[in-house]
């Protein structure tokens, strides 16, 4: 493919976020895809899940209607209906293919649009701006979303065009996507972080919308074809579905057939609850906490099977900020 | 912005946990002596003591009509021989410039015309306060402040600025209240920081340094009225000096020899007499080793406060270097072990402590608030030879400064491109501590900028940090005078309200440029600011030249000028406006860059180019401080701002930087025979300023801090570090030279530092921070949490450091103002 091509290809991004310390290796910037083929109940980024451009209303920033009523003004399908004197509630329905003026004349940047089209060339030059930093500590880009392979063709061009600049990549992939895709990115690489949250399927389906089947016949594939591509497994511990030892050494001992996968466990958090409340959406896992002492135990189940391939208990998953 | 369910504290953090719920300190035993010191004092209001004022002002009072380098070493021979000397229990080293526990002295040869009202008002003031006996206030007002009345530099130098500078500088006839817009500081301290060639006493002693000037004076040309008039009284002076600092150190042995026949525990008795044999060797003599080199240099340290006040504390120079070949010997000897070595380096960390750099006027403690200081000890760095210098003594440095919970002294890591990973990782572990220290000095913009402005390689290799940010060559600099703090904020507020201030009424301080309601175009309101800011300049420039021919008729030095090899060279005094083959290295400071560039670029955008608000609503706005006005806040607030690496905001921030640069280049050396550089460097002035600016076009609120050195406004930086950083870097005009000192201040969650993978992009962080050639960098490392809850708690966090300007300071001794500005620094994790 010609690397013109690639530059211009577009995909839908909700953002992009500097100096990324958790998702790979150094420093990093992460770009955020949007769309996701599973929808998982404990998503603490509910905003990357749908394929195209979603409005939300933050309140806190809103100068109330009271005071200033620009976004009804340019409202052209009747999608803002006011909620008590004050407040706005979205008809989301009605927004479909709009280009949303009332965000672009919110003076508060109480209406967030999530989703822009942005072209490879565009999202490069974002990525580039810390080249200097990704020089000094092998750092680099990581695509996450959302699912970046659910944009298929897009994180592809994307991909190759930032091998053509020198980039470091990675992806953060919760694993359900095309196996051509996956082959096709995997030489373009640098790390993959490929979630994989529970091996029974039925409890899989159940959770995440979505069967394993295809997410583990993904993860063989990279781990059996791509033998040079540093490989890690993540898994979310969410309360009242995984955060059990027999789960976790059930896919401790599944890595442990690959020896250079390495595995990381992440507490389950409710960052991204906010997000929800903005898209008017009820966290689907309510007020549930994960257990004080569970994540060292899980800890140790998961180094008993893998030794040191698992990687240190310190952090959690990405969140879309 | 980003928070974490993960929790993470920091190492200091932890510690104050422990101290709260009763736990011992875990460091306590293996550093017994020194936090017995440290508890003695520690959380304390200062007191003042006023010997060195009494004794100094006795002795000048004596010597009328003499040459003033004369007087100034004959003023400390009578302090050396009058002051109150103390051997402090479990002390390991002798001198102290005054009374037990946290104390502060005075310099009335600064500040006399006011001393007696500063005085009365020190224990109340809301920054710094201090506590003085009433006897002692009696005797200020009767016996020290009448004698300077009249004579003090204060009082000369507002009578010699002309009226139009005068008004831009002072609020009051008198000069005692500041502007707070082009604000002089050279009456704060009579020198901008200084550091001493301390190796050079290590090695001749003063004895050494006498022995030179008795030569130099039997070879003098007699008949020469040059040699006579100006040389001799130079020599002399030293001469006098080099034996009044011998004759104080004697005095301490004495005394510890008599508490030593008085003392019963044998181990303090044979403590007081290795004392008291080491005072009666340095600092008249050489050290031999590595105790004595360490007293030899606390001696000269202290003996130099007594001297004269060098603005932010005289500094440390390049410790790890100069005591090194002591510390090597004894170790190879058996001798010493790293623990003595220690506890002798934190004996002095403590007396540092005790001292505290009293800031007499009003704007000078807003300036410098939580007892500012910089005695900065250097660490790291290369040799003259241009190899990394880092040794077994800079490690040591540094893991003190892990164990022993004190925010003195200040401590400065040099960084170059080829530093070590042991280094990087040492001092990046060390900042994780999350005390703010060390600041980060980056070589590879002081020593290229130092060489073009004439400066060998060697010399310029061999720069010590001193006070906040700077660096300086102890031998070659040769320039003292404090320079002007410029309040730009005020600058576009001028070109708002043609050359008005909300806070000063009708007068006309500005340049009168206009109504801005009838500016057509950017380029109108940008020229409006740009002759304000050329106004500020010229009158910064103008208040310099006075203040460098000023400063010699006030102060002289000749303790410190013995120190130096150019002025023993020329026998001439340090505060002589010209020493030859010196480089003046001067500077003025540019303060709210981030409160600037965002009102600009908010005018820019909104008003001339899309065209979303009228400049009649944005003034009237402002008259309204945004009350009832939230549509437009809301507006300015959400254009691009400084801090995100964002083209539209650097590129003006680059102007502004050019404007002033340019204007260096032009009448610095021309004009004032100095290099007057454009320096970024806030201290904690940036409250103060904040307090007379009104309302801004970046919807910050009247009153409010501005931003301060070269990092973002309050929570404008919401692209994360790596964005702040290339801002910096973005905005500054590399092509030109008359450029010092740049401050970031960066703030971390512990978090996002965690484990060694957080110290791994840690140091590559500081990497890339040397690589984009920034001049400082300095970082807190903790959470928003702790400081509300010190705030909420002030007497459980007593001792809970952070970082404020070039320096580390209790939180509890900062201003509300100042402790919500710290808070509202923008926290910078991620997930």
């Amino acid at each position: 493919m010609e690397s013109r091509e690639d530059r211009q290809k577009t995909g839908l991004v909700f953002n992009i976020q500097k100096y990324s310390v958790h998702d790979g290796p150094g420093i990093r910037t992460t770009v955020f895809l949007k769309g996701c083929p599973l929808s998982c109940r404990w998503c603490s980024n509910p905003e990357s899940q749908q394929n195209c451009p979603e409005l939300a209303y933050n309140p806190a920033r809103c100068l109330t209607l009271n005071k200033c009523t620009r976004c009804l003004e340019v409202c052209m399908r009747n999608a803002l209906i006011r909620k008590g004197d004050a407040f706005l509630q979205i008809a989301q329905e009605y927004c479909e293919g709009c280009p949303m003026p009332c965000a672009d004349v919110c003076p508060a940047n109480s209406l967030i649009v999530y989703g822009q089209e942005r072209s490879v060339d565009d999202v490069l030059a974002v990525v580039e701006q810390d080249e200097a930093f990704y020089a000094r500590s092998r750092g680099g880009l990581t695509i996450s979303g959302g699912e970046p392979l659910f944009q298929g063709d897009f994180t592809v061009a994307l991909l190759r065009e930032a091998r053509r600049r020198r980039l470091k990549t990675a992806v953060e992939t919760c694993g359900m996507a095309s196996p051509a895709f996956v082959c096709a990115a995997a030489p373009l690489l640098n790390n993959v972080l490929f979630d994989i949250k529970i091996l029974d399927d039925r409890m899989h389906k159940a959770q995440t919308g979505g069967s394993n089947v295809q997410i583990l016949e993904n993860f063989c594939i990279l781990a059996e074809k791509f033998l040079n591509l540093p490989l890690t497994v993540r898994t979310p511990i969410v309360p009242g579905f995984n955060d059990t030892e027999e789960t976790v050494a059930a896919i401790a001992s599944f890595i442990a057939r690959y020896p250079r996968v390495r595995y990381e466990l992440l507490p389950y958090h409710r960052l991204g609850t906010q997000k929800y409340n903005f898209l008017d959406r009820t966290p689907p896992m309510g007020e549930v906490k994960l257990g004080k002492d569970i994540m060292p135990r899980l800890h140790s189940v998961a180094e008993n099977v893998l030794h040191d391939r698992l990687r240190n208990l310190q952090h959690c998953k990405t969140l879309s900020s | 912005m980003y928070t974490t369910t993960c929790e993470c504290i920091s190492p200091q953090e932890q510690r104050l946990h422990d101290a709260i719920v009763g736990k011992e300190d875990k460091f306590r035993k293996s550093h017994s002596r020194v936090f017995r010191l440290l508890e003695r004092f520690e959380c304390r209001k200062p007191r003042i003591d006023i010997e060195r004022a009494l004794y100094f002002t006795q002795s000048m009072q004596n010597t009328e009509g003499q040459p003033l380098v004369l007087r100034w070493a004959k003023a400390l021979r009578h302090i050396a021989e009058n002051i109150t000397v103390h051997v402090q229990e479990d002390q390991l080293l002798l001198g102290r410039a005054g009374c037990d526990g946290r104390y502060g002295i005075l310099y009335p040869e600064l500040d006399g015309d006011f001393l007696d009202i500063a005085v009365r008002d020190l224990p109340a003031r809301a920054t710094s306060p201090a506590t003085i006996t009433p006897e002692d206030a009696k005797r200020v007002v009767e016996e020290i402040v009448p004698y300077w009345k009249g004579k003090a530099y204060h009082e000369a130098l507002n009578a010699a600025l002309p009226p139009e500078v005068h008004k831009l500088t002072y609020d009051d006839p008198q000069g005692l209240v500041s502007r707070f817009i082009v604000n002089e500081t050279s009456s704060f301290r009579s020198s901008i920081q200084w550091v001493h060639d301390y190796g050079k006493i290590l090695k001749r002693g003063f004895n050494g340094i006498k022995k030179e000037a008795e030569e130099k004076l039997s070879a003098l040309d007699p008949l020469s009225p040059r040699d006579t008039c100006e040389k001799k009284p130079f020599l002399d002076a030293v001469v006098i000096i080099c034996k009044a600092i011998v004759l104080w150190a004697g005095r301490h042995a004495l005394l510890a020899r008599e508490m030593a026949a008085r003392e019963k525990n044998p181990t303090r008795r044979a403590e007081l007499l290795h004392m008291a044999e080491n005072a009666e060797h340095v600092p008249g003599e050489p050290a031999r080793n590595f105790y004595e080199a360490c007293q030899s240099q606390w001696f000269v340290q202290m003996f130099s406060r007594l001297e004269q006040k060098t603005g932010t504390t005289i500094s440390n120079g390049r410790m790890d270097q100069y005591f090194y070949p002591y510390y090597k010997q004894d170790i190879a000897n058996g001798v010493l072990n790293d623990e003595q070595a220690v506890e002798l380096l934190e004996c002095m960390w403590v007396g540092m402590a005790e001292f505290i750099d009293m800031y007499i006027s009003p704007a000078g403690g807003a300036f410098n608030e939580g007892y500012a200081h910089w005695e900065a000890v250097t660490v790291g760095g290369q040799t003259p030879d241009g190899r990394d210098a880092a040794n077994d003594l800079t490690y040591l440095i540094l893991k003190s400064k892990r164990e022993f919970p004190l925010h003195y002294p200040d401590l400065a890591a040099r960084i170059h491109s080829r530093a070590p990973e042991r280094y990087l990782w040492d001092v990046a572990e060390t900042i994780k501590y999350g005390s703010g220290f060390p600041k980060l000095i980056n070589d590879e913009e002081v020593v290229p900028l130092y060489v073009s402005k004439g400066a060998t390689f060697e010399e310029a290799l061999d720069y010590a940090v001193s006070g906040c940010t700077e660096a300086r060559m102890p031998n070659r600099d040769s320039y003292t005078s404090g320079g002007a703090y410029i309040n730009f904020a005020a600058a576009v507020e001028m070109a708002l309200r043609n050359g008005r201030m909300k806070k000063y009424g009708d007068l006309a301080l500005g340049v009168e440029t206009g109504d801005p309601r009838n500016f057509q175009t950017w380029d109108e309101f940008w020229n409006a600011y740009v002759q304000q800011h050329i106004l500020f300049l010229k009158s910064a420039f103008i208040q310099q030249h006075i203040i460098i021919n000023l400063r010699a008729r006030h102060f002289a030095q000749p303790m410190g000028s013995a120190m130096h090899d150019l002025c023993m060279k020329h026998c001439v005094d340090l505060h002589q406006p010209h020493i030859p083959e010196g480089i003046n290295l001067g500077y003025f400071e540019y303060i709210g860059l981030g409160t600037v560039v965002d009102s600009l670029a908010a005018v820019k955008k909104l008003v001339f180019e899309e065209k979303k608000l009228t400049m009649d609503q944005l003034i009237t706005a402002i008259d309204a401080n945004f009350e009832g006005c939230e549509g437009v806040k809301a507006l300015l607030r959400g254009t691009p701002c400084y801090g995100n690496n964002d083209s539209y905001a650097d590129a003006i921030g680059r102007e502004i930087d050019k404007i002033s640069l340019e204007y260096a280049k032009k009448y610095s050396m021309k004009d004032l025979d100095i290099h007057n550089d454009v320096r970024y460097v806030p201290f904690t002035s940036h409250v103060p300023f904040g307090k007379v600016v009104s309302a801004t076009p970046n919807g910050r609120t009247e009153w409010f801090p501005l931003s301060d050195g070269t990092s973002a406004s309050h929570g404008a930086d919401v692209n994360g570090p790596t964005a702040v950083i290339l801002s910096n870097y973005n905005t500054k005009n590399m092509g030109m030279r008359d450029r010092a000192a740049r401050m970031v201040n960066i703030k971390f969650t512990p978090k996002c530092l965690e484990g060694d993978s957080g110290t791994e992009k840690l140091v590559s962080f500081i990497r890339t921070f040397c690589d984009l050639k920034l001049w400082h960098v300095q970082f807190n490392v903790i959470s928003r949490d702790t400081l509300l809850a010190a705030q909420k708690e002030p007497q459980k966090y007593c001792n809970l450091i952070v970082r404020v300007a070039g320096y580390s300071a209790y939180f509890v001794d900062l201003s509300l103002d100042l402790q919500n500005d710290l808070i509202a620094r923008t926290e910078h994790g991620a997930l």
